[in-house]
């Protein structure tokens, strides 16, 4: 039995078991709805509003990578959904702030309007369990 | 997309999601029930997607097929994929992954009638 107090080297516990798990089937969830829309916004009427819709494609992509990398839990995806989950927590930060600040600039909703309003705003609370997660496996 | 059958989907999917929950709550063992209760759902949401399908054929008004199409089948995904990444997971977590899939099955349900209204953009 490894004793972690002692410092010695042990395999981190993957992110995609117990409450993982649970994390994982969130963030495929908004890796789907993200996709869903932004395939759609971009196919059908990308010039309504080509900032938003792009934002929307970025997210998507954020959030793919972030569920693939927890879902598989090795010492690399830990590194990459670290990564993915600090540009996902930057990005509804951001938008959420921009759009709130300047709405004229996002007549169309992304994911992170309104840090997720339109998404009870779990997109918001979403990474800071992910970094939560991340650390607590460590 | 007419109500009732729409209605009667998300009363089951709600019951179901409430029930799940509570058990995840009780830490209780998963067991045939609820994957008997996860097909019972899926039957329904096959005719829901059958039944969207053909009134979306039959219809010629100007309608988000696309979108309409995409939600009809990410709801009909939604089950069979959290049955699959729940069920290497013996904890509570596994449990609390289905209850997830039954309660965004009524938003789902929602999206569709919405994007069939017209009401989506």
């Amino acid at each position: 039995m490894a004793d972690p107090a002692s410092g010695a080297p042990h395999a981190p516990a993957a992110t995609g078991r117990g409450f993982g798990r649970l994390l994982v089937a969130v963030y495929g969830l908004f890796a789907l709805a993200a996709t869903s829309r932004s395939v759609v916004q971009l196919a059908t009427r990308f010039d309504e509003a080509p900032l938003a819709y792009l934002l929307s494609a970025f997210a998507a992509i954020v959030y793919i990578v972030a569920t693939v990398s927890l879902a598989r839990g090795s010492v690399t995806s830990r590194r990459l959904a670290t990564v993915a989950i600090s540009i996902e927590l930057a990005g509804v930060l951001i938008v959420g702030a921009a759009s709130v600040l300047f709405p004229d600039a996002f007549p169309r909703a992304t994911v992170w309007t309104g840090f997720g309003s339109g998404y009870l705003l779990v997109p918001l609370v979403l990474p800071f369990v992910g970094l939560w997660w991340l650390r607590h496996t460590r | 997309m007419t109500g009732t059958y729409a209605t009667a989907i998300t009363v089951v999917a709600l019951f179901l999601a409430a029930w799940t929950l509570i058990s995840a709550a009780a830490n209780r063992p998963r067991g045939v029930a609820l994957l008997a209760s996860g097909l019972v759902l899926e039957v329904l949401l096959l005719g829901f997607a059958i039944g969207g399908l053909v009134q979306m054929a039959g219809s010629d008004r100007d309608l988000a097929r696309a979108e309409f199409v995409m939600y009809l089948v990410g709801a009909l995904a939604i089950p069979p994929a959290a049955f699959v990444w729940a069920w290497g997971e013996r904890s509570r977590a596994g449990t609390a992954v289905i209850a997830l899939a039954f309660l965004i099955t009524p938003v789902m349900i929602l999206r569709v009638q919405q994007v069939w209204a017209g009401s989506v953009g």
